[in-house]
Order: C-alpha cells, then sequence, then structure tokens
C-alpha cells in the first residue's frame, strides 16, 4: 500500500481496517466451513501471492501449443476467452459480449467488448480472433486440445472491427462450450508473429495479469494488467486486479508441496492429497476449494476390442466383482464422492445409473460360469481353452495419484475373488501411451478433461478408435456401436437444447448399459490456500483457479 | 575357531529371521499379505495387527514378512550381478596385460561417470518395470564401483611377495590365480557384498519411489517404504516398519561381513 | 586386503621414473584418457537412447499423447535429422560436441547447453555442499567415537551403518516433517539462499557420510595397527593426537580417491533430493528428459556430468600424487 497519509489518519485507518479484519474472522469462523469465496470485508489492494502447482511444469506458456491443464492453469491468469461459463451452466460473455448463429447452425457471428487491449497495446478486435483461429489451426503450431475443438471451424470472417463469423463445416453444438476454454484464448496478434520459442516464454494476452518471466524449473512470474478492462460476467468486481504479482511455483512431490503450504511459504497449492485435505480443514490456518475437472469423470476403461472384454457377459462381471465404494471411502477419507457417470458431476448433461455399479460378486461368478470361464487353475484364476482370464492394466504413475493407486489394487484383490487375474503396471507417461498406442491394455484409467458432454463423441464414436499419426487414439474402450455414433453426432449437430439433452442421455444409456466403463469419481481437483487468501474462485468452465477476485488479508 | 562375540550372534540371529521371512514367511506371519479390508485402514500397532495396518487394511506385519523374499532377492542378486560384472572386469584390468588394463579401465570411468540412476533408468525404461528388471538396473547401477575396487585389489595382490614366491615355486597361472590371488581378494570381495546388500535394497526403494519398482501388488519394502511416505505425517507405522527391516538387512549384513574381515585379519 | 590398498593401487600406473618430463607425459596420457572417457560415454548415451521404444519425433511435438499431425511429425523428423541411417546420425553428433553445439531440447525447445548452463551450478553447488558436510560428519564421528573407547565405536559404528542405509527420499520427508512442519525452523522446499540449501545439503550429506565414515573406519584399524603408530604411542602421545596428527591422514586417504566417485553418486542423489525439495537442478531435469525421451537433453547432461566427474578425477590424482610422495616412485 503505497498513499500517505497524516499519521493519526493513518493510525485510525488501521485501527479501522483491524475492526473490520476481525469482524469478518469472526463471522466467517460463525458461518461454519469457511468458503473461499465469500467475505464481507473491504478487498486490499497489494501483496505477492505465490502458487505451487503438482503438475508437471508447461513446456510452452501459450496455450495454443500442445494444450494440456497444467497450461489451462497459469494461462486462466493472463489470457481470456470469448465467452465463459457460469455456476448454472450458462454460457456467459466474457471478451465476447452477444452471439447469434444462423439457423443452418453453420455461422456463428460474435459481437465483440470494445475498448480492450492486449497487454501489449495491440487492440482486441475482430482481426485479433481471426489471427488467433488460425494460429490454432496451423500445423506448425502444433495444437492439439484447441485443434480439435476447432475442427468444425471452416474460416473466420471480419465483418467489422468488433464483429467476427465463424464459418462451420458442419453444424457444432459444442463451439460455444469450447470457446470457454483456455486453449481457445484470444493471445495479441502482434505477439503470435513472434517466433514460436518466444511466443512460449512469454504470451501477451488480455488478462487481469501479464506474464513478466519465467524462470524454468524455478517460477512464473505474473504481474498485474493495469490496463485490465475485461472479467467475465459472473465476475465479483470489475477493474484491475488486486493482488501486485503472483509467483507460480513448481512442487512435484505432494508432501512437500503441502508442507511448504503449512510453513506459509506458499499460499496455494494445487492437487491436495486426500489425507491433506482432511488435516487442512481442522486447522483454522488453511482451507479448501474443491472444483472438480469438467469433461469425463475418472473411470476404469473396459478394452471391449479384444478377448477377454469383447464379450459383454465378462465386462458386467468384471464391473461387479470390483468393490469400489468401500476403497472410495477409505483411501479418500470422504473428500471423493463416488461417481455412476461416463461424464464429471459438473456437466449439466450428465446421466447416472447406480444401479449398474453394485459389488455383487455372486452374480459376477455366474456370469463367468455363463460366459465358459468355468474352470480355475492352481493359483485361483478362472482358464478357458488354457487361455487366463487376464486383465493387462497400464497404470500411469504421473496421473494417478498414491490413493488412486491403492484403489486399483484392491479392485484387484477383489477381483481375484471372481478369478480374474489384473495385472497392474506402473509405468511412467511416455511408456504408458506407448502400451496404449500398441493396443497392450484390457483395462486402463485415462483422464480427459473438456468443457461438455462434447467430450462423449471423442471418447466413444468408433472414428476414435483410428489412431493419429502418433499413435494415439481417444477411444480406449474401442466402443463400436454404430447406433451410438449416430445419436452422438446428431447431438453435435443439433442447436436445440432439448434434443441434445435428450440425445446424451440416450448415448450415455448406452455407454453405461454396454458396461464398457467403470466410473469411479471426478477428476479431482481440489485446492488447498491459507485463510487469509479471500476472493479465490474456480473458473466453473474449466475449474481452473482465477486470481483475478482475490486477494491478500493482512 | 574363536567363540562368537555377543554381536556376532545377535547377527546370526537378526540373519536367521530374515532368511525364514523370505523362505518360509508362513511360518512367521499365518495371514495372507494381500488381503483388503478397506474397513480397516490405517490403524495403528495393537495385538491384533502388530505393525498395524496399510491404507487397504492390510495387516502391516504380514506384509513385511513376506517382504522379505523379494526385497532380499533384489538386495542379494543385485550385488551378485554387480560383483560377477565387477570380477570379470577387474580380473581383466587387474590381471591382463597393460593394453587391457588401459582400456578395462577407461571403461570403467566410463561407467562410473555415467550417473548410476540414469542406467537403471534407461535400462527399465526400455524393459518395463518388474522385480527382474530393478535387480538388473541396480546391479548394472553399481558395478563400476565394485569393479573399481576389485581392480585395484587384483593389481596390488598381484605384485605381492607371496605371488611373487608362487611365480617363483613355479606355480602356474591358474594355481597362482586361484590359490593365492584369488582368497586375498576374496576377502575383500565380502566386505564390498555386504555392503552391497543394504545400497542395494535402498536403490530399489529408490527406483519405487519414482514410480519404476516392484508391479503392485508385492510387498517389497522399498515399495512398502514409498507407498507409506505419502502419508507419512499421519500415519508413521508404514514407513517406520519397512524401513526398520531395511536397515536391520543392511547392518546385519554390514557387521558381520565386518566381522568376519576382523577375523581373517586377526588370524 | 582393506581400502588403503585399494587407494594406492588405484592410483594411475603409467609413470615412467624421470621427473619433470614424466609429470608432463603422466598428464597428457590422462587427458587423452579423459577424452576417450568423454566419447565412449557420448557414445554408449547414444545407442542406450535409441534402444528406448517410441518415435523420438514424437518427443519434440509434445510426447506420445499429443496428437500431432503427419505433416508436423515429418517437419520434425527433417528438422532433427532423424530420418538419416543411425550411424549418420551418430557421427554428426560426435561432430557437433566437438565444435560445443550440445543440439536442441526436444520437450524444451531451447539449446541444451542453456539449459545445461541454468541448471548445471545449483545441482553442483548441492553436490559440493553435500559432500563437504558428509566429510564433516564423518570425521566428527569418527574422531568423537574414537575418544569413547570400544563403547563409542561401537555407537559410532552402528550410527554409520544406519546412516548408509538410510534412501534419501524418504529421509528428505523425515526433515521437512521434523524442522519445517513441526519445529517451523527451516523452509519445507526451495528458497533462494543458503537456508534453502541446508535441509537438501542434509539429506545427500548423511548416507554418504555413513559410508565414508565405514571406508575411514576400516582404514583407521589399519593405521591404528601399523608399526609407526605404535611406536608413537610407545612414545607417551594421547590417543586423540595419535588419531589426528598421524592416523586420520592415512585413513582419509582412500576416502579422498572414492570422493570423485562420490561426487558422481551424488548427482544420481540429487535426482530425488531436488524433486522433493522442489530445487532446480541437473537432477531433476534429467529425470524429467528421460521421461520426456528427450534425446538431446539427456546427451547433454551425461556428457557434462562425465566432463565434471573425469576433471574432477584428475584433479583427485594430481592432487594424490602431491599428497602422497609413495606415488611418486616407480611402480613396478
Amino acid at each position: 500500500m503505497s498513499f500517505s497519509l497524516p499519521r493519526r489518519s493513518i493510525t485510525r485507518f488501521s485501527l479501522s481496517m483491524v475492526a473490520l479484519s476481525l469482524t469478518a474472522i469472526v463471522l466467517a469462523g460463525c458461518a461454519g466451513e469457511p468458503s473461499a469465496g465469500g467475505d464481507s470485508a473491504t478487498p486490499v489492494a497489494g501483496g505477492t501471492l505465490t502458487y505451487a502447482s503438482g503438475d508437471a511444469e508447461p513446456t510452452c506458456l501459450d496455450p495454443h501449443v500442445g494444450g494440456n491443464y497444467p497450461q489451462a492453469l497459469v494461462g486462466t491468469q493472463f489470457v481470456e476467452s470469448l465467452v465463459s461459463e457460469n455456476a448454472k451452466g450458462q454460457i456467459i460473455p466474457w471478451l465476447a459480449t452477444k452471439w447469434t448463429h444462423g439457423s443452418d447452425g453453420l455461422s456463428w457471428t460474435f459481437s465483440l467488448k470494445p475498448n480492450v487491449k492486449f497487454t501489449d497495446g495491440t487492440p482486441f478486435d475482430a482481426a485479433a480472433v481471426k489471427a488467433n483461429v488460425e494460429h490454432i489451426q496451423d500445423p506448425a503450431t502444433g495444437s492439439s486440445t484447441g485443434y480439435l475443438a476447432l475442427a468444425k471451424v471452416k474460416s473466420v470472417t471480419v465483418e467489422d472491427p468488433h464483429t467476427v463469423t465463424f464459418q462451420l463445416s458442419s453444424p457444432d453444438s459444442a463451439l460455444l462450450e469450447s470457446l470457454t476454454q483456455p486453449w481457445l484464448a484470444m493471445e495479441s496478434p502482434t505477439a503470435l508473429k513472434r517466433a514460436q520459442a518466444v511466443n512460449c516464454q512469454t504470451p501477451v494476452g488480455t488478462g487481469p495479469f501479464m506474464v513478466k518471466d519465467w524462470k524454468k524449473q524455478d517460477s512464473i512470474t505474473l504481474v498485474r494488467n493495469p490496463h485490465y478492462t475485461s472479467p467475465p460476467a459472473d465476475a465479483k468486481h470489475s477493474g484491475k486486479a488486486y493482488l501486485n504479482e503472483i509467483v507460480w511455483r513448481f512442487i512435484p512431490d505432494s508432501a512437500s508441496r503441502y508442507a511448504a503450504l503449512q510453513a506459509g511459504e506458499v499460499d496455494v497449492i494445487d492437487n491436495a492429497q486426500p489425507d491433506t485435505i482432511v488435516a487442512a480443514k481442522k486447522t483454522k490456518a488453511l482451507t479448501e476449494l474443491n472444483a472438480p475437472r469438467p469433461g469425463a469423470s475418472n473411470r476404469i476403461e473396459l478394452n471391449s476390442g479384444k478377448a477377454p472384454f469383447n464379450d459383454e457377459k465378462v465386462r458386467e462381471a468384471f464391473v461387479k466383482s470390483a468393490d469400489v465404494n468401500a476403497g472410495i471411502k477409505s483411501l479418500f477419507f470422504g473428500t471423493a464422492k463416488r461417481s455412476y457417470s461416463a461424464l464429471s458431476s459438473v456437466e449439466k448433461l450428465g446421466y447416472s445409473q447406480p444401479s449398474l455399479f453394485s459389488y455383487d460378486p455372486t452374480a459376477a461368478n455366474t456370469l463367468l460360469d455363463q460366459a465358459g470361464w468355468t474352470q480355475r487353475d492352481s493359483s485361483g484364476y478362472r482358464v478357458k481353452d488354457g487361455v487366463r482370464l487376464s486383465v493387462v492394466f497400464p497404470v500411469s504413475t504421473n496421473q494417478s495419484i498414491p490413493a488412486e493407486q491403492s484403489l486399483f489394487q484392491q479392485i484387484q484383490a477383489t477381483a481375484k475373488k471372481t478369478g480374474f487375474d489384473v495385472q497392474l503396471e506402473p509405468m511412467d507417461l511416455s511408456s504408458w501411451y506407448t502400451a496404449l498406442a500398441k493396443d497392450q491394455y484390457n483395462a486402463v484409467s485415462a483422464p480427459y478433461t473438456k468443457v461438455g458432454p462434447d467430450v462423449l463423441r471423442i471418447l466413444y464414436d468408433s472414428a476414435g478408435i483410428t489412431p493419429a499419426p502418433s499413435g494415439y487414439f481417444a477411444n480406449l474402450s474401442q466402443l463400436n456401436d454404430p447406433q451410438l455414433d449416430t445419436l452422438l453426432t446428431q447431438a453435435s449437430a443439433t442447436t436445440d437444447a432439448t434434443t441434445r439433452a435428450d440425445l446424451y442421455t440416450k448415448a450415455q444409456k448406452i455407454i453405461l448399459g454396454g458396461y464398457y466403463i467403470l466410473p469411479l469419481y471426478d477428476q479431482q481437483n481440489h485446492y488447498l490456500l491459507r485463510t487469509n487468501v479471500v476472493g479465490l474462485r474456480a473458473l466453473p468452465s474449466v475449474s481452473t483457479p482465477t486470481f483475478y477476485d482475490a486477494w491478500l488479508r493482512r | 575357531m574363536t567363540r562368537p562375540s555377543i554381536t556376532e550372534v545377535v547377527c546370526y540371529a537378526v540373519i536367521l529371521f530374515l532368511v525364514v521371512c523370505a523362505v518360509a514367511p508362513w511360518m512367521l506371519a499365518p495371514g495372507d499379505p494381500l488381503a483388503i479390508d478397506p474397513s480397516a485402514a490405517f490403524q495403528p500397532p495393537s495385538f491384533s495387527h502388530l505393525f498395524g495396518t496399510d491404507e487397504s487394511g492390510r495387516d502391516l506385519y504380514t506384509r513385511v514378512v513376506y517382504g522379505a523374499a523379494p526385497s532380499l532377492l533384489i538386495g542379494v542378486a543385485a550385488t551378485a550381478i554387480g560383483i560377477a560384472l565387477a570380477v570379470v572386469l577387474g580380473t581383466a584390468a587387474g590381471l591382463g596385460p597393460r593394453w587391457l588394463d588401459f582400456g578395462t579401465s577407461r571403461l570403467l570411468e566410463v561407467l562410473f561417470a555415467l550417473p548410476g540412476l540414469l542406467l537403471a533408468l534407461l535400462f527399465i525404461v526400455v524393459y518395463g518395470p518388474g522385480i527382474a528388471t530393478s535387480t538388473i538396473a541396480v546391479g548394472l547401477a553399481t558395478a563400476p564401483g565394485y569393479a573399481r575396487i576389485i581392480r585395484s585389489q587384483m593389481r596390488a595382490v598381484s605384485t605381492a611377495p607371496y605371488v611373487e614366491a608362487a611365480v617363483v615355486l613355479g606355480r602356474g597361472g591358474w594355481q597362482r590365480f586361484s590359490r593365492t590371488i584369488m582368497p586375498n581378494v576374496g576377502a575383500s570381495l565380502f566386505v564390498l557384498v555386504t555392503l552391497g546388500v543394504g545400497q542395494s535394497i535402498v536403490w530399489a526403494s529408490s527406483l519405487s519411489y519414482l514410480g519404476l519398482g516392484a508391479k503392485p501388488p508385492t510387498a517389497e519394502w522399498g515399495a512398502l517404504l514409498a507407498a507409506g511416505r505419502t502419508y507419512i505425517s499421519s500415519f508413521w507405522w508404514l514407513t517406520f516398519f519397512p524401513g526398520l527391516f531395511i536397515v536391520l538387512s543392511a547392518a546385519a549384513a554390514t557387521v558381520l561381513g565386518r566381522s568376519w574381515q576382523n577375523r581373517g585379519r586377526r588370524a | 586386503m582393506t581400502f588403503a590398498a585399494v587407494h594406492t593401487a588405484g592410483a594411475d600406473l603409467d609413470s615412467a621414473s624421470r621427473p619433470g618430463g614424466r609429470a608432463l607425459r603422466w598428464l597428457i596420457t590422462r587427458l587423452a584418457g579423459c577424452l576417450f572417457v568423454l566419447v565412449a560415454a557420448a557414445t554408449i548415451t547414444f545407442f542406450a537412447l535409441r534402444l528406448i521404444p517410441g518415435d523420438p519425433a514424437q518427443a519434440v511435438l509434445g510426447g506420445p499423447g499429443s496428437q500431432a499431425s503427419e505433416a508436423a511429425l515429418n517437419h520434425a523428423r527433417e528438422e532433427y535429422g532423424l530420418n538419416q541411417p543411425l550411424i549418420v546420425q551418430y557421427l554428426l553428433q560426435l561432430g557437433r560436441y566437438a565444435t560445443g553445439d550440445l543440439g536442441t531440447s526436444y520437450s524444451l525447445h531451447e539449446p541444451v547447453a542453456t539449459v545445461i548452463g541454468q541448471q548445471l551450478g545449483n545441482t553442483l553447488i548441492l553436490a559440493i555442499t553435500s559432500l563437504a558436510a558428509a566429510w564433516l560428519f564423518a570425521l566428527l564421528l569418527a574422531m568423537w567415537s574414537a575418544r569413547g573407547g570400544r563403547i563409542g565405536t561401537a555407537i559410532g559404528s552402528g550410527l554409520e551403518i544406519v546412516a548408509a542405509a538410510v534412501p534419501h527420499f524418504w529421509l528428505a520427508t523425515v526433515l521437512i516433517l521434523l524442522f519445517s512442519s513441526t519445529l517451523g525452523w527451516l523452509p519445507a522446499v526451495n528458497v533462494p539462499g543458503p537456508i534453502g540449501l541446508v535441509l537438501p545439503t542434509i539429506t545427500l550429506a548423511v548416507p554418504l557420510a555413513g559410508f565414508l565414515g565405514q571406508v575411514m573406519r576400516e582404514s583407521l584399524l589399519d593405521a591404528t595397527a601399523s608399526p609407526f603408530v605404535q611406536s608413537v604411542r610407545a612414545r607417551g602421545e594421547s590417543e586423540l593426537g595419535v588419531l589426528w596428527r598421524h592416523t586420520l591422514r592415512h585413513a582419509a586417504l582412500p576416502a579422498i580417491s572414492l570422493s570423485a566417485w562420490a561426487l558422481g553418486s551424488l548427482i544420481s542423489g540429487a535426482v530425488v533430493v531436488e524433486t522433493i525439495f522442489a530445487r532446480p537442478g541437473i537432477g531433476r531435469t534429467l529425470l524429467a528428459a528421460v521421461s520426456d525421451r528427450d534425446v538431446p537433453l539427456v546427451s547433454g547432461i551425461v556428457l557434462v556430468v562425465a566432463l565434471v566427474y573425469v576433471l574432477m578425477t584428475v584433479l583427485a590424482d594430481v592432487m594424490d600424487r602431491l599428497a602422497d610422495p609413495r606415488l611418486r616412485v616407480t611402480r613396478r
């Protein structure tokens, strides 16, 4: 704080601030579980906040390049999207104020917010939007997430400086949802013209903060954008951000990350482990922000493309052999809720069917007998025609937290009783992708984060079985059902909300009913913060934290 | 043969206990190391669960006892691989002609210069995780150290007076090697082996921490230690008991080796 | 046979028998050996990395999980020369190394030399501090336990064994729990300045001190039993005086020659320690590089670490020769 009042006023001011703070603290304490967002005290400008991420450090800060969650986390602070989503799931204005679509659904016209500038002075206008879309669609950029999301965008027309039209090759009901994501955020066209290595280091956006410096393997320094004018429609204030600076660190070890939070060396951490969440809630100094990721739930996909899971009875038997609830209860200490849906609980169009997923070893045994796996070998595993009932299950240690790996071990143990030989294979990320690309798996748990139910098309349309040149394919359950394909294509094309919801429900019934997946829980996304950090909220779209409304209580 | 000291007796007892754990674990722990019981997770040590239970309700004492076999296997086998490689290289360098010595010494220096963990990592990345690959990886990583020492021993011993005496007495090359050189080198080799077993187990546990160790649900001590570390601030027993057994094994082996060496020295 | 013999026999045996010219010939032979080591290290790494399954072009574009197009993959192959036969790639790489060009990292898209330059210093500081601390611990323990007689020796020995059996990742977490979470004396993760170095150093130093201590104890036992020490004792010198003035120097010699090796093993330890304490350094970079299949970065790091190692070895040998007159005479 840098004002210069006469001494008496300062004392009086300080006293009143103290009184106000004490009142706020008392109120917050009385209100039960302190929420990160609600506080009645007046925000105070200034201060440096330190954020420690447990995710891998991005290799490029430009979210157009590649497109993963670590980039989204930090990108939320300095780049902004055309639209956002509010807590009710409605699309709200951000850099675009209004939007309409043509009756055939092949064009979308956006009116852009006036008087918005990138932090390098370049004006944000229709030409900038066009330049961004072209950057994402350019193969040289190497975008994957953004590229896929804009797959149906044929071209972008500049109508006037504040109006831009997207021309589509076929109707896309997911376009708005895709546009809420940071991987399709708007960057300065001037900055995009620089070499990619430079733009990866210091990308330029319109956000409440801007990238000042990036010391690799150490931290990213973000400073307040003094000319900020474009908060999303559900922000809590307008004008500049409160914080002076954010230091964005990377602490891969979860125990150290939590210790640093406790010690006050960092103010906010992500990827909090279940036992630390429970411990943190018990202390007055720490609090939790729970924001499950959108897109798919955390689920185990069963490879229906080859034996033994090409037989639906065997899939159903496996699902009924897994005692998931007991495991979740003991391993996650109540921080994770069981999911019975293919979609995250934050997706409004998610469909759940708990009755399909109960632990029923008797039924499982009957099903396996019916499927012909009647004999058992000396170790107790079932055999048929000399082949053991093996389930190869590669586990990515980068993506599965220890509690989840323990859950898999528990599933392995309960499935053994009905005769499944589950072989868990922990491996690093690259080896894991390689194993998947070579179809060397029977079960796998692969998270997929995307805003909107269109993720079902990516994961369960039969087109998703065809691998990309890198060998990667998204439809890991290798679900190949023409009826499902039709439903998903129709849902992607329709612009009517009711029809869309209905189509997606039908699609999910097929996915769940065929026992292609075993849903576990939402993609866990818990943030722990010190209670002096006030006003932190997660964007309802991608569930990344935004520090725009956040301030530090002294 | 002099009477064994108290320390030696204790060491023998510990080693016997560990060997029984490894070959006949059911005798010391009647339960099933893989039997989960989620409702009984994270129980502290008590009469029903001597070492407490882990995150899936499995009895930790049973798991630690059954873990002796894979852990000691890694420790002993990795050391054996390391020493075997080292003997071959060291002998070539120590007893061969000058040029072979030069070449092999340089090769050893190269292996030294490559960080051991990198060798282990690369091996596991190429051949996949598991006990077998962990063992070979750790053996590869620790071999250069032993090789260097063996080479020096070979060199020193081969120029020692009693070997010269053997030459003068007309003993053939093989006889010289087996009767005079090897026994003398063998004594210090033993110290290396005993030191090495503990080191190998610790190496393997570091690989488990990096996610590259034994496949679940194997109860290998290093894997138990790495898994338990997540919960170390709330549930101390998950790391304490596996760690204790690692230290016990390393200590027993080292102390025993040291005392045998001392006997040799005194004799 | 003991570690003392290791030390004397372990020194290079290629010296001739005239001063001056002898020293020069020795140095030149030594440096030629170093060059061989570097080339061999680069070769082994090159071919070892090619064994890893997977397409290197994918590593350039963010790994197999990225949905890179065929065009982008081909572009990457062209840019990094991945289409040429293996032997050509190998020779080109050697040529580049000879001119000091370490290539461009696949995952970080920066020159490898820049990346290493930024990170190597941190790790070297950590390694050297840890080595010094390990020495300090080992010496203090040796002196303390010698004063304590048989009990002291037993306790000291026991402590060394336990210390050597402690894994880094476990010790790091226990130290953080104790000194940061419970006592609040030290920071949990890396902060700039020497205070951020304390816990990582202790973590690396303790197991090494255990190992060094055991080695020194060996040679101490040998040295104390040797004739000249007996005579010193007979002259009435105190136990501590014997220890400090005579035996310790001899006991320390094998540990000195092991220090060059210790520095190499500290790099391995640094991988875990840098991850847990979130310290920037070459260990963490190496782990990420292997995980990302970043061939140029792994090769570059290996080469630089090998270079540091051989330089340290030469330095250690030079110091040996200066310190120990026995090594200066002709060998058989």
